[in-house]
């Protein structure tokens, strides 16, 4: 089955991916983000066709709690943030916590 | 709880193999955690480079269409990327380390040529073909650290599932099972050593009335002679 990327964040971030040809994508204002985030992120990530969400890295300071668990730790889709270095997106603490120590210490 | 088995030889009997499949089941799982953990580290150097790479074509990715927007305005960046026909696709195999089943992704129509965009040549310029370029790297980049890290992610929590049955044999079942064994072992001796001590007791009290007897079939003996006088 062949799956769709999709981009999730404000208009500048999306519009990039979409001259790419990324055809899902969702743009979420910063100023609405607080409200909109989190509906959007679950709709998306319930969306059978979406194999990759591509989000901000500062964005997910924006999602709820739970939302953003599930953003840390979902496999299907993947979700990959940009712009926040290596280790961010949950890796580095759940590598923490199997292994015992921060392997991504720089 | 050692409380709780009744203590029998049969049920001794089926602890001692209960110990034994369960040291063997732990064994076999510390091995598989040490496994995973090793093959985790050989993943994780990679998708270090893939991170650092991905987070380099981003920012170069960034700077293009900022450059575009600039240049261009952000209208004729937005009408460009509203033409887009072709979409980059996903196909998804599986692979599997260990018992993980950890996803292969293909890729296809993520790198386009110029004529296969969809945009005008004429309407746009080069700045434009650029950021189009550089973001079309970004999401080959992507693709690829989205492979690796979900593979992380599933290979992390095997390595945490594994470790918590680990620590489970070893720490709770284990020690249970020994305090178990070694509760039924002194009961049934404290068994034993009371049967022992009943049968002395039975023994004495034997002794005691095979004396008395003795004595009175002596005096049995000896009356009818004392009658006789």
């Amino acid at each position: 089955m062949s799956q769709e990327i999709a981009v999730i964040g404000s208009p500048e971030f999306t519009t990039g991916f979409r001259l790419a040809g990324v055809r899902k994508f969702a743009e979420v204002p910063d100023d609405e983000k607080d409200e909109r985030l989190d509906g959007t992120v679950e709709e998306l990530m319930a969306d059978e066709d979406v194999g990759i969400v591509v989000m901000h890295d500062d964005d997910l300071d924006h999602l709820s709690r739970g939302v953003r668990e599930d953003v840390e730790t979902s496999v299907e889709p993947v979700v990959v943030t940009l712009g926040g270095g290596a280790g961010s997106g949950g890796l580095r603490a759940q590598i923490k916590r199997a292994i015992g120590i921060d392997l991504m210490d720089e | 709880m050692a409380e709780d088995v009744k203590p029998t030889r049969k049920n001794l009997m089926s602890i001692e193999d209960r110990i034994e499949l369960s040291e063997r089941g732990h064994d076999t799982l510390e091995k598989k955690r040490d496994g995973l953990i090793m093959e985790f580290m050989d993943i994780l150097d990679q998708a270090q480079d893939v991170r650092e790479e991905l987070e380099d074509s981003y920012e170069h990715a960034q700077r293009s269409i900022d450059l575009a927007r600039a240049l261009e305005g952000d209208v004729a960046v937005r009408g460009a990327a509203a033409a887009l026909k072709e979409h980059p696709e996903l196909t998804t195999q599986s692979k599997n380390i260990m018992g993980v089943v950890v996803p292969q992704i293909e890729s296809s129509k993520v790198k386009k040529d110029l004529d296969e965009r969809g945009y005008g040549v004429l309407g746009t310029s080069a700045r434009i073909d650029e950021a189009a370029d550089a973001y079309e790297d970004l999401i080959a980049n992507i693709i690829l650290a989205a492979e690796v890290e979900t593979a992380m992610k599933k290979l992390l929590e095997e390595i945490e599932t594994t470790k918590r049955r680990v620590n489970a044999l070893e720490f709770k079942l284990l020690p249970e099972l020994h305090e178990n064994k070694e509760y039924i072992e002194q009961k049934l001796e404290e068994q034993e050593r009371e049967e022992i001590f009943r049968m002395k007791k039975i023994k004495d009290m034997m002794e005691e009335k095979e004396a008395e007897w003795e004595e009175e079939t002596e005096e049995a003996v000896e009356d009818p002679l004392a009658a006789d006088d």
